[in-house]
């Protein structure tokens, strides 16, 4: 087995990692990695195709890929190594991970390991939304990949469940693919984001906003048909043949939890001191993992000071 | 279709058919196996509990009893020589009130009239000692330590391509619709005529309609559901044995089980249906699911749901298996239940003293072509952990189902195999891919990508 020593191992090559992995090396640390499991490093912003990325960091409004690549150029020239289609697999100690990549298995030891594995939104199982099991069901994720990155029919009347910041990039996407958002369902009493961004693309879009409500049932056998309703005691069906689940997202806490660091009872990110460390280790947590859902902007901002924080605690 | 008449027709390619298509095809037989659906072991087969049942809390003396004790060997046997993933775990029947702990002897003396003689009655500090995670309340248990967990795709999977290679017609998307009797039967399906002179009925869901066309009425099929819920991962630490209810008049109650990929399954309900196709979860079965869940394992309910299946048993009025030899070389097996995953060999060996009953010869005996699938089980060592297969093909160092951690090396497998998915859910019965805690999150765009491609 191949083993290898860095000063940093990052886990994760979206906008946090990356980050980090760039201000470590501008902060001097010799050899930091970076290992991202999907083909390509960025993150979500990578198929998240509307603009609105990158204010807090580099000051311009960017789409999220244009965004994903400047990142990942930034790491490149700072030096930093990027691995792609790799995955952490198990820890051997708190400084020694496991990894799998086509190149084979690798064991790689570091002075201070980073974890920057986000978050997912939670899939229509995980909401135990009762119902049949056909086709047409996306979260936001899933049906940006397959529009953006495979280019694959999806349907025409969509129901987006859930108003967070996220669910109106799902309408403008659904919107991409030809793809009309009949109505968006939130069992909250409002929606999440901001109200300039609902408002316009309510209009723009023209879709229904249906609070307090929540899905019941999903109908169809082979492929959606509709989706059961409830708000109150009253029960209603849309008729459409894609369903988006959206936002209610959960961190991406399998090794954090595969090493058995403590994890927050509510959020299930780690529990990390001020300074993003887990204690009485050399692991540090940022990004998305920590306290979903923040702004990847947000996130990059957030991970250039734990970096900061490595970096004087390595010298 | 062609003007071939086969020795043997198989109606319903799940787990029965299958094994019965396997056996057959030792011999010198021109065999058909048709199906409805698009893929093998896309009916009632495809949501069991996965248990390598003993047998030993069947009706003594019945046919269930004789051919799950039987098929349990055979299948623990199979399941070692082909790869198919096996842990054994053992299961407590856990007594919740002191009716049910006054039960457990008499559930003992029955697994020794079923002829298992390994059980034990155990005391509430000891099923602790074992359970520690499970919740208050457990006043002792009987320990039925040859109950075990299986992979239960997999199995029809090899039977299919055992017996494809061995040169059975695998037929597909063919729904029988009819039969002209004469010196042999021709079955009219939705993909034309097939001819054979026995024919067996092995449609699950739907065994008694194809008796039905038979002109027989032995039974009735009702849909019982069974809705499961599916556990992530990270909660597998929680529960080492199957976790079995003490039986009562209302059935076998809910469980509480590991699976061999790694997850707690909890359920399942049981719900007699009017329709055949009503696979969907429901409300109700999910709240009942989280109430029984609360008691048996608390902790496990903290955990994310990675899925929810409802599968449907082919329930009938009888208590046994209707196994039946019937005039016109036509044999009916129906009201095969949850074991008959795990009777699926020996109710193949019994269907073949049938056929020779019936005055079937079965010719020359041929070994079987030798077929080794991939383990899918969390105990053995996957492709991705594996050095020497990533260094002979790196495709099974990618990733691309990160939850399950399936490799695009063993999807490419699967889509290459004798016997193919054709949807989703078959591409990840055979491979694991797409069907952890995110459900596609991540990997559904390139796998739709990679079956549509083929």
């Amino acid at each position: 087995m191949k083993r290898t020593d860095v000063d940093v191992l990052v886990i994760g090559g979206g906008p946090a990692g990356l980050a980090a992995a760039i201000e470590l090396k501008k902060r001097g640390v010799k050899s930091v990695r970076v290992i991202e499991r999907e083909r390509f490093a960025g993150g979500v912003p990578r198929h998240s195709f509307h603009p609105g990325y990158g204010l807090r960091d580099f000051k311009q409004f960017l789409s999220g890929p244009r965004y994903a690549e400047k990142y990942v150029d930034a790491a490149i020239t700072a030096g930093v190594q990027i691995s792609t289609l790799s995955t952490a697999t198990e820890w051997v100690n708190d400084s020694q991970i496991r990894v799998t990549s086509p190149a084979g298995i690798e064991t790689i030891t570091a002075r201070a390991i980073i974890l920057a594995t986000g978050a997912r939104e939670r899939a229509r199982a995980a909401r135990a939304v009762p119902g049949k099991r056909p086709a047409g069901i996306y979260t936001t994720g899933s049906l940006q990949q397959s529009t953006y990155l495979e280019d694959l029919e999806i349907g025409t009347r969509a129901v987006v469940v859930g108003a967070e910041h996220v669910s109106f990039s799902a309408v403008m996407t659904l919107k991409h693919a030809g793809v009309k958002t009949v109505a968006m369902l939130t069992d909250k009493n409002k929606h999440e984001s901001v109200g300039l961004i609902r408002f316009a693309l309510g209009i723009w879009y023209r879709f229904k906003l249906i609070t307090k409500t929540e899905v019941v049932e999903v109908l169809g056998d082979k492929r959606v048909t509709g989706v059961r309703i409830r708000r109150g005691a009253v029960e209603n069906v849309i008729a459409c043949d894609t369903i988006v689940f959206t936002g209610n997202w959960i961190p991406d806490n399998e090794l954090v939890r595969r090493g058995g660091f403590a994890i927050d009872s509510i959020y299930k990110s780690p529990v990390v001191n001020a300074t993003g460390q887990i204690s009485g280790t050399s692991i540090y947590a940022i990004g998305n993992l920590v306290l979903p859902i923040k702004a990847a902007d947000q996130c990059a901002v957030d991970a250039k000071i734990v970096a900061r924080k490595v970096a004087v605690n390595l010298n | 279709m062609s003007n071939k008449t086969y020795d043997v027709a198989i109606i319903g390619a799940g787990v029965v058919g299958t094994a019965i298509a396997r056996e057959l095809a030792r011999h010198d037989l021109s065999i058909a196996l048709i199906d409805a659906n698009a893929d093998v072991g896309d009916g009632t087969s495809k949501a069991n509990t996965a248990i390598l049942h003993t047998g030993f809390d069947m009706v003594p003396g019945s046919l269930e009893s004789r051919l799950v004790a039987r098929g349990y060997h055979l299948l623990r046997d199979y399941a070692r020589e082909v790869g198919i993933a096996v842990e054994e775990l053992g299961a407590l029947l856990v007594a919740w009130s002191d009716e049910e702990l006054a039960n457990l002897p008499k559930l003992q003396a029955k697994a020794v009239e079923n002829g298992y003689k390994d059980s034990v009655i155990i005391s509430a500090a000891d099923v602790y000692a074992r359970e520690p995670h499970l919740g208050v309340g457990a006043l002792g248990a009987l320990h039925v330590p040859g109950e075990w967990i299986i992979d239960p795709w997999t199995p029809i999977v090899a039977f299919a391509t055992q017996a494809k290679l061995a040169g059975t017609d695998v037929i597909l998307n063919t729904a029988v619709t009819g039969v002209t009797k004469g010196d042999h039967n021709v079955l009219h399906t939705t993909g034309g005529d097939i001819a054979a002179r026995y024919v067996i009925n092995a449609a699950g869901l739907y065994s008694d309609e194809i008796d039905g066309v038979f002109g027989i009425k032995d039974f009735t099929v009702v849909a019982r559901r069974g809705e499961l819920m599916v556990f992530d991962k990270l909660s597998r630490t929680l529960i080492s044995h199957i976790i079995l209810p003490v039986p009562s008049s209302m059935g076998k109650g809910v469980l509480v089980s590991p699976t061999v990929f790694g997850n707690i399954m909890l359920g399942p309900t049981a719900q007699n249906l009017d329709d055949k196709t009503d696979s969907g979860s429901s409300e109700d079965g999910l709240k009942f699911l989280r109430e029984k869940g609360q008691k048996i394992a608390p902790e496990l309910l903290d955990e994310e749901i990675t899925a929810i299946y409802a599968g449907l048993r082919a329930s009938t009025e009888h208590s046994d298996f209707q196994i039946h030899s019937h005039p016109d070389n036509y044999i009916t097996v129906g009201g095969i239940r949850s074991t008959g995953l795990t009777a699926s060999m020996a109710i193949a060996e019994h269907v073949k003293e049938l056929l020779v009953a019936g005055g079937l010869s079965l010719g020359a005996t041929k070994a079987l072509p030798h077929v080794s699938m991939p383990n899918l089980g969390e105990a053995f060592t996957r492709p991705y952990q594996d050095e020497k297969a990533i260094a002979g093909q790196s495709a099974y160092g990618e990733i691309i189902c990160h939850c399950e951690r399936a490799t695009r090396g063993e999807v490419l497998d699967a889509l290459d195999s004798a016997i193919p998915p054709t949807t989703l859910g078959g591409l990840g019965r055979r491979t694991r891919a797409g069907l952890g805690r995110c459900q596609g999150f991540y990997c559904h765009s390139e796998l739709r990508k990679l079956l549509e491609k083929k």
